[in-house]
């Protein structure tokens, strides 16, 4: 029987260079929505400070890019910091970008 | 600042001609600057960190003191061949460098090094994965998370499954090399590891098993190749830095069936353990199931502030109303059966007579096809990466985390039972909120206890240290040593397992010396220091 291989890399999108052009949404998915999204710890513990509608961050309107940006580097309650090796600051400031989107 | 170790005189290895009056000298900040300035050259500017905030990220996030293992950089190679360049940088510069492959280690260390002042090397911005569906293995490289792995597998319709941990946001291989936990019946993550690529401490790079024939596509089928077997000698050890490694999924099953079981009263832990020990020794039951006290459900729910505000251990009052609002037995475990149907069935009758005869407070069914839905809370039982249990962190309301105390037991319900009594009086004593899991292998049984921190309370903090070198100290006692261990307790937890003078020690340092001379990889890592790093040994 043949065997089936599969090649790939876990991030869709690669390092350095083509992290500019990278899609913030995608990238949110991929490095914050473990937390962040529906049944995730970011979301469940925000649940517990805000309205539960508002507790995942794609919902917010009151985020600007430079607080995301912020928060993510150094940590705030319990999430921890998230280093530059993880997720690289061109990869961050397309993150920030994207859920900095719906707020005026 | 370095700290310098090897104030015993005996149980180390010493080589002749060792010169035992030489300290360990920490390199220099010139040294350190200079180190890093190269492995920049490897990597690229981008991606060598040094900032504070950097060295703050790269720092224990549950620590008991933030400072202590505190690092002076981290640089994040992309390749095999540019961790072997930084490697040899390391030698050149004898400067300590610490491997981590997501940096998401909670409750044992996060990112952080023992030796403080090390550079971390974060594998992170490795993720290759190479599935191989018809023979259900996958060859990862560390900085593939579950989460990365869960995602590939889905987007592509391939009917395999992981085991994850209760906090999935760690990596793969990094997870199995820490001989972490998950639920199914892959759940001895250390076990499903096949085959390494391996970084030796001086720059050479090895493949184990049948990975040393170049052209043999049994790589990640066999675990042992020929002659001595190495994988497990890069496990909790600092003897190499594994940039691959294969690992067996599971097939998807016809069907999951089982139960979550509730018990009411403290004193059935005992026959909780002797019902289900049989069935799992004999692979009726194939996962490993893990029996946690209600406070483990509850802590991810709630918060202390709801329902008291006296310091100290929970009162029973307390615990009973935290209880009934959540529908909690004092324990609790999930047991599931995974398979064809017709066994299954066969399977699940043996488990349910065995269960009622120990009658539970509650007992429901579990039942799951492919294409179902099932809650996300189902979760760990079906491999599917989750990150929901780490709420606990918040138990206190504030900035809180957890530090693990993790014997390892038989599958006695009676010894089970004295461990537990003697470990939830020390609670008591020490006024913190008893947190423990009992998580089955196939012969052994973890103790698992997460011990909850409240970061914003200092005199708490204080009490945190002797809590835990008691906890050791008691379970050394009875012959119960730790699986796993916090960077602050790898020393302690290796002197538990001091059989003929410390020889297991012993045996690791002659290791360690021969293939790590320049101890430059990990010192400290498992409680196994190289020889630079002796200030005073005495034959």
């Amino acid at each position: 029987m043949r065997r089936v291989m599969l090649i790939g890399v876990a991030s869709l999108i690669g390092m350095g260079a083509q992290a500019a052009d990278l899609d913030g949404k995608q990238l949110f998915h991929q490095k914050c929505a473990m937390c962040h999204g529906a049944v995730g710890m970011g979301t469940g513990l925000l649940a517990r400070r805000m309205k539960a509608e508002v507790a995942p961050l794609e919902t917010r309107t009151d985020l600007s890019a430079a607080y995301v940006v912020r928060a993510a580097r150094i940590g705030i309650l319990n999430m921890p910091p998230i280093t530059r090796g993880d997720v690289s600051d061109a990869q961050l400031a397309s993150i920030a970008q994207y859920l900095a989107k719906g707020t005026p | 600042m370095l700290r310098l170790r090897y104030d015993q005189p005996a149980g180390h290895y010493i080589e002749k001609g060792t010169p035992l009056d030489a300290p360990h000298a920490p390199p220099s900040a010139a040294t350190l600057d200079k180190t890093l300035k190269a492995m920049a050259g490897v990597v690229g500017a981008a991606a060598a960190f040094a900032s504070e905030e950097d060295r703050d990220a790269y720092s224990d996030r549950f620590p008991i003191d933030p400072q202590r293992h505190r690092p002076f950089a981290a640089v994040a190679p992309t390749s095999a061949e540019q961790v072997q360049a930084l490697v040899r940088i390391a030698v050149a510069h004898r400067v300590p460098i610490w491997t981590v492959s997501r940096g998401k280690n909670l409750g044992y260390g996060t990112a952080a090094p023992v030796v403080a002042g090390s550079i971390v090397l974060d594998l992170s911005r490795m993720q290759k994965i190479t599935v191989d569906v018809e023979n259900a293995t996958v060859l990862l490289e560390p900085g593939v998370g579950f989460f990365d792995l869960y995602e590939y597998l889905q987007t592509r319709n391939i009917p395999l499954w992981l085991s994850v941990p209760g906090n999935s946001w760690g990596s793969v291989i990094g997870n199995a090399l820490d001989r972490g936990l998950g639920y199914t019946p892959y759940g001895e993550h250390t076990r499903n590891i096949c085959g390494m690529e391996v970084v030796l401490p001086d720059g050479d790079m090895v493949r184990t098993g049948m990975g040393a024939m170049p052209n043999a596509p049994s790589w990640q089928l066999h675990k042992y190749g020929y002659g001595p077997a190495w994988d497990q000698l890069f496990v909790q050890s600092n003897f190499g830095i594994v940039t691959k490694a294969g690992m067996w999924l599971m097939p998807q099953p016809q069907i999951v069936r089982g139960f979550d079981v509730e018990m009411d009263r403290m004193e059935d832990l005992g026959p909780l353990i002797d019902a289900i020990g049989p069935l799992r020794r004999e692979g009726v039951l194939q996962q490993s199931p893990t029996i946690g006290n209600w406070f483990r459900a509850a802590n991810i729910l709630t918060t202390r502030k709801q329902w008291t505000d006296k310091p100290g251990s929970l009162s029973d009052e307390v615990i009973a109303a935290i209880r009934k609002q959540f529908g909690l037995g004092w324990w609790g475990v999930s047991l599931r059966i995974y398979g064809r149907e017709t066994v299954v069935q066969a399977n699940m009758d043996i488990l349910e007579k065995a269960l009622n005869a120990i009658k539970p407070m509650s007992m429901k069914p579990f039942s799951w096809r492919p294409g179902e839905p099932f809650s996300p809370t189902q979760g760990g039982w079906m491999g599917v990466p989750m990150t929901f249990p780490l709420q606990s962190a918040n138990w206190f309301g504030g900035r809180g985390g957890h530090i693990g105390f993790s014997p390892v037991l038989t599958q006695s319900g009676k010894l089970a039972m004295e461990q537990f009594n003697r470990t939830y009086a020390r609670y008591k004593e020490f006024g913190m909120d008893y947190q423990a899991s009992f998580a089955f292998g196939e012969r052994h049984m973890l103790n698992v206890n997460a011990i909850l921190l409240n970061l914003d309370d200092p005199q708490f903090m204080k009490r945190v240290d002797p809590f835990l070198r008691t906890l050791i100290a008691d379970a050394r006692q009875h012959g119960y040593g730790e699986y796993r261990a916090h960077i602050d307790y790898m020393d302690t937890v290796a002197d538990c397992y001091d059989y003929n003078n410390h020889a297991l020690r012993r045996l690791n340092e002659r290791v360690k010396n021969a293939l790590d001379p320049a101890g430059i990889l990990a010192p400290g890592k498992s409680g196994i220091w190289p020889a630079a790093y002796r200030k005073e040994v005495k034959a």
